[in-house]
């Protein structure tokens, strides 16, 4: 294989200059500084005029980070506004990078997807599409495929080999698409990348980074590729993915909104970062020479959970590239780019727990030296869209306080003079009024800026499925979002708490399918928010009325956790919805080509080669059937049974799998020995000299062949 | 396979425990040849047929060993040797025996080439080729870069509290001591506010 040319980013030319990266990182940070500061001073005023507390320092200090952060959300909407209204599209955009280039790519690349525990037949079914649609462009021969196990699951292992072989045979993939396990899984998927790139990433110049769930267009892929080879400075190329296959209410939300309301945020996120962008952990491509210079992941000082080994690795990859010169660009306008979503509220906040651990340990990072400014915004970002929870929680208390201390007090509001009643002429009234309408306006504005373009661009309003199915879906979705809004805070704020504890998350394995959650668990999974608003609830009613009907959208969404958590799980009224093209997105109302090949992808399933029947799945199918035997031994290594490794074969075969350890039938299963000689003996023994798991499984064969599924079933 | 010449006027009686014990064995072979993928009755009939004859064959020199491990050894052992045949390399240790069994549903046996399962040479070529280039490969060729970690460089205020923070790490008396004023100072500070 060739050894790729590589070139130090000193020999590229920044994409964009200095100048104007700065120009535009100053009117975009600094109109965030003022805007702030404003609403600030506006609010502090508002408490002088009141008369001014001890409780309202902490108040205010919490709301300037609190309203920071509002104000750093709504101007990315607002700044992707202007961006896209003014037509300025030189910012990164692939597609016109590419155009006119048709000639075969230069380099070799490789597309990787890590897995673990996942759906096998699901995964090759992507890998499928990805192939096919690659394929189509002609490309082919300058992509080879892995798929990277880091697999704990024994049967699923087995089923992974089974699903490979079978999409290599259908494909005729073999030699192109690849299959490894880790057989330990350090580092987990940070760590599983890292032995890719140590073992083939020499053979490759860049490798398309993929999650379990990822779909990408080759079209795109290849783009990407071409851009990638033509400029030697560019470190990684992320894209946007959108949000497929949603049929619970909870995705289906979730894909709405990052359709609808996405594209603005990511062109905002865009005008500021350019060459700084950052890395999201799949769906982007990255150098490989480079990533593997600079991108093996230091530890943290201290343990777990703060420290020891990094666990949101994506942020960190991203800003130990840019940090080295190299630059990190996000290709807003690449659109077959797809991936999904967690199916209910309650695997979101699983997800959440572990996401959270790894960016609080991005607090480090923040005194690191040599990290460039948009890097530092990055990882900022990131540990406040967590921390944000608890400061929110604070301030309704501290707020929730102030105004018990002034009803119990019974002071009468004294007339302090007021710089805005000086300026303005306004009461208190109507200056906290204002204040609120500005709040709402920071919370609302990017939704109504982004429904007023999909209205008022014909294309995207057809895409969408038109005005009413725009207008009833936004409408439910800030509903909803306003429900989950206070439950996600009382969440994360216990996760927030857990991790100060110094409680470490585990690598669960991420729901992908669920049929919803059930009552009794989201009771008891809600039922911190439900007690707490319940409290909340009577406590703001003793205050006054008029304080309760306040805090009522916040009282209301920590009342109705688990009824809210259990309506989204719900398949059936996202099916509901999605017949009236309520929460629809074009890519379900108008399925893409890629997605159209993964949902007719079959390759991976074959009966001449199942180990996943139901007597005889997965370790057993391993054991006993020839092919599937034959397949798993002749990817294991060379190796020599010893007498202990014969025992515990043999220990095995008398007490069926379940009668050694998960350790042990590992062990049996990494040695090709050991699992030919249980091979033989399940088929040679008579029955009585096995356990019955085996001789079920041997019996399971014995039926008449016209039972056997056709080709292609599941 | 068994021979069609075989004329059943040589047939003797069998006891019930005989009859069980062939039962057992053909079932086995049968099974076997049914996880092969064997579609065509006819042909696993046969196949049995012929495997079984084999077995009671040796059984007459080895009458200690049951019916069904003479019948399935024989099974095991015509395969592996038809696939060595085929392949044209010897099947030396039983691994070998799972690569001839890789090829056999590599080369799409159990789809196409029923018919010539486990009959004498000569076989189609486009038969004998797929078989010969059936493999599988986890990886391409190796192609190593080397990833080295760096230290982490904090700035001043990030070294004195990772310092600070592997002290506590180290020592549970420091960190309990620290964790405790840490709340008093926070109640305090709260108590100011509040009620102070």
């Amino acid at each position: 294989m060739e050894t790729p040319d590589l070139s130090p980013p000193d020999s590229g030319k920044l994409f964009f200059s200095r100048f104007r990266t700065v120009v535009r990182r100053t009117l975009f940070f600094g109109s965030i500084v003022i805007v702030n500061l404003a609403a600030t001073l506006w609010l502090a005023d508002l408490f002088w005029r009141m008369g001014f507390q001890k409780a309202h320092f902490p108040l205010l200090a919490v709301f300037i980070v609190l309203n920071g952060l509002l104000v750093l959300g709504s101007f990315h909407a607002i700044f992707g506004a202007l961006d896209m209204l003014t037509g300025r599209k030189r910012a990164v955009r692939i597609t016109r990078l590419a155009e006119g280039k048709s000639g075969p790519l230069a380099k070799r690349h490789a597309v990787v997807m890590p897995v673990y525990n996942e759906d096998s037949v699901k995964v090759c079914a992507r890998i499928e599409a990805i192939y096919r649609s690659i394929e189509a462009t002609g490309h082919l021969d300058s992509f080879d495929f892995f798929i990277l196990s880091d697999t704990r699951d024994l049967d699923l292992w087995v089923l992974e080999e089974t699903a490979w072989t079978n999409l290599c045979r259908r494909l005729g993939g073999f030699g192109r698409i690849y299959y490894r396990r880790r057989k330990t899984n350090e580092n987990r998927k940070a760590g599983n990348i890292g032995d890719f790139v140590r073992t083939w990433g020499g053979g490759y110049e860049a490798m398309l980074v993929l999650d379990a769930d990822s779909l990408m267009d080759g079209a795109d892929i290849v783009k990407m590729a071409r851009v990638m080879e033509d400029y030697p400075r560019l470190g990684i190329i992320q894209t946007p993915p959108k949000l497929i296959r949603g049929s619970s209410v909870f995705t289906r939300l979730q894909q709405f909104a990052m359709r609808l309301y996405g594209p603005l945020f990511i062109r905002g996120l865009n005008y500021w970062q350019l060459g700084g962008g950052s890395y999201w952990g799949h769906n982007a491509l990255i150098r490989l020479k480079p990533f593997s210079e600079y991108c093996e992941l230091p530890a943290l000082p201290g343990r777990e959970p703060f420290g020891g080994r990094i666990l949101s690795h994506d942020f960190v990859e991203a800003a130990l590239m840019v940090a080295e010169g190299w630059e990190v660009w996000l290709a807003w306008d690449i659109e077959g780019t797809y991936e999904e979503a967690p199916p209910t509220l309650a695997d979101h906040l699983i997800r959440d727990r572990r996401w959270m651990q790894g960016n609080l340990q991005h607090l480090w990072l923040i005194f690191a030296r040599k990290l460039p400014f948009p890097t530092r915004m990055h990882l900022f970002m990131g540990i406040m869209a967590y921390l944000g929870s608890p400061l929110w929680f604070l301030f309704l208390l501290l707020g929730t306080w102030i105004a018990w201390d002034r009803f119990s007090s019974s002071l009468s509001q004294l007339p302090f003079e007021s710089y805005v009643d000086r300026w303005f002429g306004f009461n208190g009234v109507e200056q906290s009024l204002v204040l609120t309408a500005f709040i709402f306006l920071l919370l609302f504005l990017p939704k109504m800026l982004a429904v007023s373009r999909a209205i008022l661009v014909p294309s995207i309003r057809r895409s969408f499925g038109g005005l009413l199915p725009i207008l009833a879906g936004s409408f439910l979705e800030t509903l909803v979002s306003m429900l989950l809004a206070p439950c996600i805070m009382a969440a994360h704020t216990l996760m927030v708490l857990s991790i100060f504890l110094g409680r470490a998350v585990g690598w669960n394995t991420q729901n992908r399918e669920t049929d919803g959650t059930s009552w009794g668990d989201a009771i008891r999974f809600h039922a911190f928010p439900t007690l707490l608003g319940a409290a909340w609830t009577a406590l703001a009613v003793n205050i006054s009325p008029v304080f309760a009907a306040w805090m009522s959208p916040i009282l209301l969404g920590l009342l109705l956790s688990a009824p809210v958590s259990v309506w989204t799980s719900r398949a059936r009224y996202g099916k509901a919805l999605a017949r009236h093209k309520i929460l629809s997105t074009p890519e379900e109302l108008k399925p893409p080509d890629v997605i159209l090949l993964a949902d007719g992808a079959t390759a991976a399933v074959d009966p001449a080669l199942d180990g996943s029947a139901a007597s005889r799945r997965g370790v057993i199918a391993a054991v006993v059937d020839p092919y599937v035997n034959g397949v798993h031994v002749s990817l294991l290594e060379q190796s020599e049974l010893s007498d202990v490794d014969e025992a515990l074969a043999e220990r095995c075969l008398a007490l069926g799998p379940s009668g050694v350890s998960k350790n042990e039938l590992s062990e049996l299963l990494y040695l090709a020995p050991a699992m030919l000689l249980m091979h033989r003996a399940v088929w040679l023994r008579p029955v009585e000299g096995i356990h019955s798991v085996w001789t079920q499984a041997v019996e399971s064969y014995r039926r008449r062949l016209d039972q056997t599924p056709p080709p292609g079933s599941t | 396979m068994g021979s069609p010449r075989h004329s059943l006027d040589g047939l003797r009686p069998l006891t019930e425990d005989e009859l069980s014990e062939w039962e057992e064995a053909y079932a086995a072979v049968e099974a076997y040849l049914q996880a092969l993928r064997l579609r065509n009755r006819l042909l696993v009939a046969e196949l049995v047929r012929g495997i079984l004859w084999r077995a009671s064959a040796r059984r007459v020199d080895e009458p200690e060993k049951p019916a069904r491990l003479l019948a399935m050894e024989e099974a095991l052992m015509e395969v592996a040797e038809w696939t060595q045949d085929v392949l044209d390399v010897p099947l030396e240790n039983r691994r070998l025996a799972a690569r001839g069994r890789l090829a056999l549903l590599l080369a799409g046996m159990p789809d196409k080439w029923q018919g010539v399962f486990l009959t004498p040479a000569p076989w189609p070529p486009a038969f004998v080729e797929a078989m010969k280039k059936s493999y599988l490969a986890a990886g391409p060729r190796f192609a190593a870069l080397t990833m080295v970690p760096k230290p982490l460089e904090l700035n001043a205020i990030g070294s004195g509290a990772a310092q600070w923070w592997e002290t506590m790490d180290r020592k549970p008396i420091t960190r309990i001591m620290f964790t405790g004023a840490l709340l008093a100072i926070i109640t305090l500070i709260a108590w100011f506010i509040f009620l102070g």
